[in-house]
C-alpha cells in the first residue's frame, strides 16, 4: 500500500513535471527548493539560513575560510595584517569587477563598512557589524578597518558575514533596491527575484580567481516550497534536483529507494531552552528565577532520546551554550544526565512539589518542541504551548521576555563562541539572564587578543552559564540534503549550500 | 393491552403515539445508522479512560512511527504511534473528547443565541424582525473561519477559546430557521387561541409555538455540531485550535502531514474517523427530523 501510494505520487508529479518546466543536467539548470521565504536577498537585512546561502553566492568576503581546513584564505583581499590591536589593513585584490561592470577597489570596501557599522542603517544582525568602527582608504588597493575594541574574532567576521557590496550601485539602489537586483563579485549572478518565492542565478563567466573555485553548473533555479512533501514529489518529478533540510524521517526513506543521494552534515545550529532567570516578563511568580528549577529543567530532558529518535544523523548532545567546534567552546561545564526524579525533587526543593503552570514558546521544528514540552510535562511543569514565528516570537523576547521558550541559533556558520554566546549573554535584548559576572568575562574574552586568554574567559562564563542553568542547550542540529545522483556535491558543516562546489556527473 | 385478545379492542385502541414513535424510529435506517455511531463515540468518549489502551500523552521516542496493525504493527499498539512514539488509538479516543465537547458546546451556546433571536424576530415582528435580519446579515458577511482565526490568534489558541468563538459565530443558521419557523406557526389557530384566552408571551412562545417548531431545531443542532467539529479540526489543523499536547483529531492529521508521503495512515486515520462522526451527526439529525416532523407523526 505505501509503495502504491508513492508510485501513485511520482506518476502524478510527473504529469506535473510534464506540463511544467522540466529541467536537469541537460539543459545545465539545478533546481533547488528554499522552505523559507527570503525576506530580503540583501544579506545584511535578513537573518535566515536562505540569506547566508545567496550570500556566499552572489557576494564575496575579503577573506575566505576553507570550510574542510578551517583556514583562511584570502578573497578580495590578499593580505592582511594587524597595524595594532584596533587597527587591520588589507591589500585588495586586483582586476576584480562586480556583476554590473564597476571595477572593485577600495573605495567598495570602504563604503561598505561605512555603510554596515553604522548602526543607524539598521543592519539586522548588529552582532555580525558593529565590532567595527570605520574603514580608511589608504590607496586604491590598501584599506585599513579600524575596530571599535580589540576584537580577535575579526578575521572570522570577514570570512563571513562581512560581503563587500558596489559602492556606487549600494549608494543609489539602497538595501531595498539590492534586495530586488542584487550585485556583488560572487560566482553567481542574479538574473531575476520574485522576492520571497523564486530567484534565479547564472554562472558568472568572469569570476575571478577566488579560493571559492569557479562556478560549473550554469544556472541555478530556486523556488520557495513551504511544505516538505511538495518537495519531495517534485524531486520524485524531475522538477526540483536538490532540496535541504529534510527532516530525517524523511531522509531515511528517500534513502531506502535508492534513486537519490541523501547527504547528511552537522551544522553549527544548536537547540536550547531559555528561561527567564532575570525576571524580564514581570510575572510575580516566576519559577525560572530559581536556579533549582532551571536546573530541574536541564534534568527532565532526555537529550540522547532527542538525538537517537528525532534528530538522528550527525547531531551531538551538547551541554555548553555553544557549538562544540567553535573557538572557546569548553566542554568542561557541569552536565546535566536526564534524570526526571532528580527533576522532580529540585522542583519540590524550590517550593514546586506538584510543579506550575508556564508558557512554553518555540517557532521551530514544532515536533522537537513538543517532545520537549512534553519531557516537561512529565516532571509535572504544565505547559501552554505556543508556537509563534519567528519574527513575531523575537519581538515578544526583545520586548518584555518570555518565560521558557525554544530557541536555536547557528551562529551565521562562524566558527568562534562569540557569535553565540557574547550574542546572548552580554544584557543584549535577547539576554534572558543579565548577569554581570558573565558578561564582564565575555567581554574579556572578545576583546583579548591572546588565544589563551580567550579560552580560558569564555570557558569562565560557560561554565557559569551551565552551573546556573540559564540556558537548557540540547542538541545540535543536523541538515540532509538529498539530490539526484547527476548532481556531485559533498555539503560542508556548517549548512551552507555552496552552489560554486557543485557540479554534474 | 397485550393480554388482549379482542381484535375489535384492538382496532378501536390502535397502536399508541409511543408505539408509533418507536416504529418511525427503528425503521428509519439512517437514523438508526448515524445514531448508533455517535451512540458509540459518545460511549467511547465518557469512557476513555477505561477504553485506551494507553496514556495517550506518554512519549516514548524510542517507539515513533510504529505502523497500524493491519500495515504490519504489533497489537501493543493497534494503530501505531505517532511521531512522539504515543499510541494512536490513545489519542483518537481522548481526541473523541475534544471533538464531541466543542460540537456539543459550541451547538448550544449558538442554539440559545440564535433561536432566541429567531423566535423573537418570528414573533413580534416589526421593529424587532428588522433588528434581527438585520444583525443575520451583518453576521453572514463574515466569513467564519477567517474571523474565528483572527480571534483566535489574538486570543491564542486553547480548548475554551475555541469553543466560544464557535458559539459566538455559528449562531446565524438557528436565527434564519427559527424565524422562519415561528413566522409560520404564529399565525395559526391555537396561537389565537391561546392568546384569546389570554396567555402570557412567554407562555404562548414556550408551549404553543416551541413545541412545533422543535423539529426543525433538531435539524440546524446537528448541522451546526457537525460544523462546529470540523471548524475546530481546521482550527487545530492550522496550529490556532487546541494546542498539543492535547489530542485533537484536527491536529493529529495536521502533526501527521509531514509524513503524508510515506506513513499516510498517520493522516488517514483521524481523517476517517472525523469523516465518519461528521456524517453520522448528519445522518441523526436528518433522522430525528424525519421521525418527529408534525407530518408525518400520523
Amino acid at each position: 500500500m505505501k509503495r502504491n501510494l508513492i508510485t501513485g505520487a511520482v506518476a502524478a508529479s510527473a504529469i506535473m513535471a510534464a506540463t511544467g518546466a522540466y529541467a536537469d543536467k541537460a539543459s545545465d539548470t539545478l533546481n533547488v527548493a528554499f522552505t523559507k521565504e527570503l525576506e530580503n536577498v540583501d544579506s545584511y537585512f535578513n537573518s535566515s539560513r536562505e540569506g547566508v546561502v545567496m550570500q556566499r553566492a552572489v557576494w564575496d568576503g575579503l577573506i575566505y575560510r576553507d570550510p574542510s581546513t578551517n583556514e583562511y584564505i584570502g578573497n578580495l583581499a590578499t593580505e592582511w595584517n594587524w597595524i595594532d590591536d584596533l587597527t587591520l589593513e588589507l591589500k585588495l585584490r586586483e582586476g576584480v569587477k562586480f556583476h554590473n561592470g564597476e571595477p572593485f577597489n577600495a573605495d567598495d570596501v570602504v563604503y561598505t563598512v561605512n555603510f554596515v557599522a553604522d548602526e543607524a542603517n539598521g543592519v539586522k544582525t548588529q552582532r555580525n557589524v558593529n565590532w567595527m568602527k570605520s574603514a580608511e582608504k589608504i590607496d586604491d588597493y590598501t584599506v585599513r578597518i579600524h575596530l571599535k575594541n580589540p576584537f580577535p574574532a575579526a578575521v572570522e567576521f570577514l570570512s563571513g558575514p562581512v560581503s563587500i557590496y558596489p559602492n556606487e550601485y549600494y549608494a543609489e539602489a539602497g538595501p531595498t533596491g539590492m534586495g530586488l537586483k542584487p550585485v556583488g563579485t560572487g560566482p553567481y549572478k542574479v538574473v531575476s527575484v520574485e522576492p520571497g518565492k523564486h530567484f534565479v542565478l547564472e554562472k558568472n563567466e568572469n569570476y575571478h580567481d577566488s579560493p571559492k573555485g569557479q562556478p560549473t553548473i550554469g544556472k541555478i533555479d530556486i523556488r520557495t516550497i513551504p511544505d516538505v512533501n511538495t518537495q519531495m514529489a517534485e524531486l520524485f518529478g524531475g522538477t526540483l534536483d536538490l532540496i535541504w533540510q529534510v527532516p530525517a524521517d524523511q531522509s531515511e526513506k528517500l534513502a531506502e529507494m535508492g534513486q537519490f543521494t541523501v547527504a547528511n552534515e552537522s551544522t553549527m545550529r544548536i537547540g536550547y531552552l531559555t528561561m527567564d532567570a532575570a525576571g524580564r516578563t514581570g510575572n510575580a511568580d516566576n519559577p525560572f528565577a530559581d536556579v533549582r528549577v532551571r536546573r530541574a529543567v536541564n534534568h527532565a530532558i532526555d537529550r540522547e532520546g532527542l538525538v537517537k529518535a528525532l534528530l538522528k544523523g550527525k547531531s551531538q548532545v551538547v551541554y555548553s551554550a555553544c557549538f562544540p567546534s567553535q573557538f572557546g567552546c569548553s566542554q568542561d561545564v557541569a552536565e546535566y544526565e536526564y534524570d526526571p526524579e532528580k527533576a522532580k525533587a529540585l522542583l519540590a526543593e524550590a517550593g514546586y512539589p506538584d510543579g506550575f503552570k508556564t508558557e512554553f514558546y518555540a517557532y521551530r521544528d514544532r515536533e522537537y518542541a513538543e517532545a520537549i514540552a512534553s519531557f516537561l510535562n512529565a516532571v509535572g511543569i504544565e505547559t501552554d504551548f505556543k508556537m509563534l514565528q519567528y519574527s513575531a516570537l523575537r519581538e515578544l523576547r526583545m520586548s518584555s521576555g518570555t518565560p521558557i521558550s525554544f530557541q536555536t541559533w547557528g551562529s551565521y556558520s562562524i566558527n568562534d563562541t562569540s557569535a553565540i554566546t557574547s550574542q546572548f549573554f552580554k544584557h543584549g535584548s535577547l539576554d534572558d539572564t543579565r548577569d554581570d559576572e558573565v558578561k564582564e568575562w565575555l567581554d574579556i574574552a572578545d576583546r583579548a587578543t591572546d588565544p589563551e586568554k580567550r579560552k580560558e574567559y569564555y570557558a569562565k562564563a560557560l561554565q557559569k552559564i551551565a552551573d546556573q542553568a540559564y540556558w537548557a542547550p540540547m542538541f545540535s542540529y543536523n541538515t540532509n540534503y538529498v539530490f539526484t545522483k547527476d548532481v556531485e556535491y559533498t555539503p560542508t558543516a556548517d549548512e551552507v549550500l555552496r552552489f560554486h562546489a557543485m557540479t554534474w556527473k | 393491552m397485550a393480554t388482549t385478545t379482542d381484535p375489535l379492542l384492538e382496532e378501536i385502541q390502535g397502536p399508541t403515539p409511543g408505539q408509533l414513535l418507536r416504529r418511525r424510529v427503528f425503521g428509519h435506517h439512517g437514523l438508526m445508522i448515524g445514531g448508533g455511531l455517535v451512540a458509540l463515540l459518545v460511549v467511547v468518549a465518557i469512557l476513555a479512560p477505561v477504553l485506551a489502551p494507553h496514556d495517550p500523552y506518554a512519549q516514548s521516542l524510542l517507539e515513533r512511527l510504529q505502523p497500524p496493525v493491519f500495515l504490519g504493527g504489533s497489537w501493543e499498539h493497534p494503530l501505531g504511534t505517532d511521531h512522539l512514539g504515543r499510541d494512536y488509538l490513545s489519542r483518537l479516543i481522548y481526541g473523541a473528547r475534544v471533538s464531541l465537547m466543542i460540537g456539543v458546546i459550541a451547538a448550544l451556546i449558538s442554539g440559545l443565541i440564535g433561536t432566541a433571536m429567531g423566535v423573537a424576530a418570528g414573533y413580534f415582528g416589526g421593529r424587532v424582525d428588522m433588528v434581527v435580519t438585520f444583525l443575520i446579515n451583518v453576521r453572514l458577511a463574515m466569513p467564519v473561519v477567517l474571523v474565528a482565526l483572527a480571534v483566535v490568534a489574538i486570543f491564542g489558541g486553547s480548548l475554551q477559546v475555541v469553543i466560544i468563538v464557535l458559539g459566538l459565530l455559528l449562531w446565524d443558521r438557528f436565527a434564519v430557521v427559527m424565524r422562519a419557523s415561528t413566522l409560520q406557526v404564529r399565525g395559526r389557530e391555537y396561537v389565537a387561541a391561546a392568546r384569546a384566552i389570554g396567555c402570557s408571551t412567554p407562555r404562548i412562545v414556550l408551549t404553543e409555538i416551541m413545541p412545533n417548531i422543535v423539529n426543525n431545531l433538531i435539524v440546524v443542532v446537528t448541522l451546526e455540531m457537525a460544523h462546529a467539529i470540523l471548524l475546530e479540526a481546521a482550527l487545530s489543523f492550522l496550529g490556532l485550535g487546541v494546542q498539543p499536547p492535547t489530542p485533537s483529531w484536527g491536529l493529529m492529521v495536521s502533526e501527521g502531514k509531514q509524513m503524508m508521503l510515506f506513513e499516510p495512515w498517520l493522516v488517514m486515520i483521524p481523517g476517517i474517523v472525523l469523516f465518519l462522526l461528521v456524517l453520522a451527526i448528519n445522518l441523526m439529525g436528518d433522522g430525528l427530523r424525519d421521525v418527529t416532523a408534525p407530518e408525518n407523526r400520523s
